[in-house]
């Protein structure tokens, strides 16, 4: 029986993959043996017989109906994907804590100074904070009579719409 | 743009007219190589409806790459090469999917085809060209899929060793054997077809 290594090089042969001394070599070797000559025939049938198989294999759509999902599938892949919505940059993020942080040292100080001008160190002074608007802070002073409200600005909605805008640049 | 005659026009041409956005020159080379395209498609998967799934998503793929379209090759050979690529892509997913196959492990250990007897008669010799269609297709369908794809590869694709080697990312030693033992298994199983016929 032939050798693995052998019965490779007859492939090779048939498929014009030897150098030209090794296809000299299993040339002269085919004439001789019987079972090479039967093993490259062999091979050599299975070649013949898949020539033009692919031929007779035809879509099994019609022409209009495959070319529209083509078309179609190239159409949706043209559509831009839509983009994430931008990050808040980190200085905005921060404007957004101090200027509320800002305020209540402001509203505080002042406090501050108006204990100090009536003289009262009593507490009837009070400083408020809206839930519903972290940016505004009421000061009311029942001694003196006055109450201040005060209003961070730019308010943070208009943080993000001015955000929005820069991250369109 | 000069207006072309797209049914008329050479291939070449057409694909120039694509590669400036003409959609219809497009759609002419689709109907044009379609077949040819979705039948190497069916050899590799086996599968109708993912041939036609892969073949389209080739063109898709086509369409988007004309560009780097320079005519080095034809188009179809151009167009094969996606869709094959696809394929491998696909069974190579397949391969994860399942466990492995005892022909492969047959083929790992030292192979069975040393010890096929060889086939002395020709077992495709007077018949119609449908019958053989047929057999081939059935045989072709019997291999496992790495056997098939070097078989295609070689047989229809025409890839030498070395390029068959570099497309399915293994040895040219890899290659030879395994194109051996899927030639000689064909010959078996055409041959044993035909015997099931004769009963």
């Amino acid at each position: 029986m032939m050798e693995y290594q052998d019965q490779l090089k007859l492939q090779s042969y048939l498929d014009g993959e030897l150098p030209e001394a090794g296809a000299r070599e299993i040339a002269a070797r085919i004439e001789g043996d019987q079972e090479a000559s039967a093993l490259l025939n062999e091979l050599a049938q299975t070649h013949k017989a898949l020539a033009g198989f692919e031929d007779g294999i035809k879509l099994p759509e019609s022409r209009e109906f495959y070319w529209s999902k083509i078309q179609r599938e190239i159409r949706r892949q043209e559509i831009p994907a839509p983009t994430r919505a931008p990050q808040v940059p980190f200085l905005n993020r921060l404007r957004r804590f101090l200027i509320p942080a800002t305020g209540v040292a402001v509203i505080s100080l002042l406090a501050l100074i108006a204990t100090k001008e009536t003289g009262s160190g009593g507490g009837d002074a009070s400083v408020e904070t809206a839930l519903q608007d972290s940016g505004a802070f009421t000061y009311h002073d029942d001694t003196a009579g006055a109450t201040l409200v005060w209003l961070s600005y730019p308010a943070d909605n208009e943080i993000a719409e001015d955000d929005d805008l820069n991250s369109l640049d | 743009m000069t207006e072309i005659d797209h049914s008329s026009a050479e291939d070449p041409v057409l694909v120039k007219a694509a590669q400036a956005g003409d959609m219809t020159a497009f759609e002419e080379l689709v109907v044009r190589h379609r077949d040819k395209i979705y039948a190497r498609a069916y050899s590799m998967m086996r599968n109708e409806e993912e041939a036609v799934d892969l073949s389209q998503e080739a063109w898709v793929k086509g369409w988007q790459r004309l560009v780097q379209f320079h005519g080095e090759s034809s188009f179809g050979t151009w167009m094969t090469r996606i869709v094959i690529n696809l394929c491998l892509d696909q069974l190579r997913k397949h391969k994860r999917q399942r466990t492995e196959s005892i022909e492969e492990m047959n083929e790992d250990s030292g192979g069975v085809e040393r010890q096929m007897p060889v086939v002395t008669v020709n077992p495709t010799a007077g018949l119609e060209r449908s019958e053989l269609r047929q057999r081939i297709d059935r045989a072709l369908g019997q291999l496992s899929h790495e056997h098939r794809t070097v078989l295609i590869l070689h047989e229809f694709e025409e890839l030498e060793y070395k390029e068959i080697a570099k497309v399915m990312g293994c040895s040219i030693g890899t290659v030879m054997s395994r194109l051996f033992y899927a030639r000689r298994k064909m010959a078996a199983l055409m041959t044993d077809v035909r015997r099931e016929n004769w009963k």
